[in-house]
């Protein structure tokens, strides 16, 4: 088997305009790595994922998901099962009136035998701590509760991988927090997690940092490697932890501190000495 | 002047078996000319509270005054509490629909039977307090525009209805940083510049602190705290006892003074605790 489970073969697409929204991106994924890729509005990433995904083919280059060409339309439903994808608002992608009923949806269109789909609702419903809520119309959850019904219904396709987009730009920081510590306990069991953000202390929880712009990966590293590079990313529209800009800030001011800070422990850690 | 609320009770879904109380004994005042901050965990009741300030809901108990007008008392009244009360909504760009910004912009004002040369000033005046530059937008496509300045657009055509209350349910989410600076930037100037009353509800505690004069914190339905921002995020504990937390420097300088550092407890800003550190790292090596 292929180390890389997706593999993106300098790849470009543009919608009907002029620009590429994707510009020539390469970018490997190693099987149960766990990414997050951080860039501001209209920066490609949404487009990235997507393409991994097969909702939109290259223009040019190739992207493979467990060796599968994502062009190849007799394996459109492998590609997807293989890659889950989960969007911004959970609304948007709850279709029926029971939780369980929800997360079944995947499954059954697969043409799973029944007693199969009991156990991977159950698996999927206790590997996001949902398992009580089982029996509850999903609308009446919080919006954090209901992003992990989202995930859920991913886990039931048993996706090897599982890419989020913005999945917790609705949520209050409670409910960042569960889908955060969600996401990490499914990647210490082996899933591939590829997580688009804007909010970079959840960045900094990944293995691996992709930045990009205008198509483009401009930068591409571990959290430390990465955010260290306080102007340019700031030059990208972005941010940086505040620990790693007041770190920043006192090196400046000739205090002696490793210019790689992004946890607030190790900052008071060492000023503490 | 002021909006006042007085023992506020909200129901959802009264007389079925999911009727649930999403506000209880709400009692605030939001004065004018006030940036006033409201947090909350989802389903706290943030966003009904709002709706309640414009009359797009009523209360089941208890009144909401708006300048001294009883909300919902007088039917004929709404309208003209509505434009008093601007309510910018989640996601706002999504209210987007004419061919260009200044006719989306246009479309309150043209609906209060203006005359086309006060509607046209207004329609200016707006797109120019949330920072574009009027000839340049004027005949774009809202469609064309980034995340950001559709949001832009939205907001201005709020703020043409002159409203002495401008009310955003997270006006960032979904933003990037820059994208949520862009428009932080223009609420505060538009605040500091005009007299209009700023309330503001989010999830990010980092912008909150930044912004905000005064923080209203709910949980449950119920107003747990209020205070200034200061007051409010050196209650680490409280908050996230509430599904909250505080900005990232907030708990930096919390987890220093356990540690036996000798800096004030109160600090949100980076540049801030900067100065802090460096008093008290140099006073440890005098």
């Amino acid at each position: 088997m292929d180390e890389y489970i997706i593999k993106i073969d300098n790849v470009k697409f543009k919608y009907d305009k002029d620009e590429y929204a994707v510009d020539g991106v390469s970018l490997n994924i190693k099987d149960g790595e766990f990414t997050a890729i951080i860039g501001h509005n209209g920066s490609g990433k949404s487009t990235l994922a997507k393409l991994i995904n097969s909702i939109l083919l290259p223009t040019e280059g190739k992207v493979y998901v467990k060796g599968m060409d994502t062009s190849d339309d007799s394996k459109l439903w492998d590609i997807r099962q293989t890659a889950g994808m989960v969007f911004q608002n959970p609304d948007n992608q709850l279709v029926a009136t029971i939780v369980e009923e929800d997360i079944a949806f995947g499954p059954e269109n697969q043409g799973v035998a029944p007693a199969e789909i009991r156990k991977r609702v159950d698996d999927a419903l206790n590997a996001v701590g949902m398992y009580e809520y089982r029996k509850r119309p999903p609308h009446l959850l919080s919006g954090g509760q209901k992003q992990r019904i989202a995930i859920a219904g991913i886990l039931a396709l048993n996706s090897d991988c599982i890419i989020l987009d913005e999945p917790t730009a609705m949520l209050d920081p409670s409910g960042r927090r569960e889908v955060m510590e969600t996401l990490k306990k499914l990647n210490d069991k082996g899933k591939t997690i590829l997580l688009i953000t804007h909010y970079m202390d959840e960045a900094v929880r990944a293995d691996r940092v992709v930045v990009m712009d205008k198509g483009n990966i401009k930068l591409d590293g571990t959290p430390k490697e990465v955010f260290r590079n306080v102007d340019e990313i700031k030059k990208y529209g972005l941010d940086v932890p505040q620990v790693t800009e007041l770190a920043q800030e006192l090196i400046k001011e000739g205090i002696k501190l490793p210019p790689d800070i992004i946890d607030v422990k190790e900052l008071v850690d060492i000023l503490c000495q | 002047m002021s909006i006042r609320t007085e023992n506020i009770k909200y129901i959802y879904s009264e007389g079925t078996p999911f009727r649930t109380v999403a506000l209880e004994d709400i009692n605030i005042t939001i004065n004018k000319g006030e940036f006033v901050g409201i947090i909350g965990h989802t389903g706290s009741g943030k966003s009904t509270l709002i709706q309640l300030f414009n009359g797009l809901e009523l209360p089941a108990e208890g009144k909401i005054e708006v300048d001294g007008t009883t909300v919902g008392e007088d039917k004929k009244k709404l309208k003209l509490i509505r434009q008093t009360v601007g309510l910018v909504f989640q996601y706002p760009e999504y209210q987007l629909f004419e061919e260009t910004v200044a006719k989306d912009v246009a479309f309150g004002p043209m609906n209060l039977n203006l005359p086309q040369e006060e509607i046209d000033f207004r329609v200016k005046e707006a797109l120019e307090l949330v920072g574009f530059n009027y000839k340049k937008i004027k005949d774009a496509s809202p469609f064309d525009l980034s995340g950001g300045q559709k949001r832009r657009v939205a907001i201005a055509g709020i703020l043409a209805m002159k409203p002495d209350y401008l009310i955003l349910d997270e006006p960032t989410a979904g933003l990037d940083p820059s994208g949520r600076n862009e428009i932080f930037g223009q609420i505060k100037k538009l605040h500091d510049k005009s007299n209009v009353t700023v309330v503001l509800v989010s999830h990010s505690m980092e912008d909150i602190a930044k912004f905000v004069d005064r923080v209203i914190v709910l949980s449950k339905g119920k107003v747990h705290m209020q205070g200034t921002p200061k007051e409010i995020y050196s209650q680490a504990e409280e908050l996230e006892k509430i599904g909250l937390g505080i900005p990232q420097i907030a708990s930096i300088v919390k987890e220093l003074r356990n540690r036996g550092f000798n800096i004030k407890p109160d600090i949100l800003t980076v540049e801030e605790a900067k100065d802090e550190i460096l008093k008290e790292v140099r006073r440890r090596h005098v």
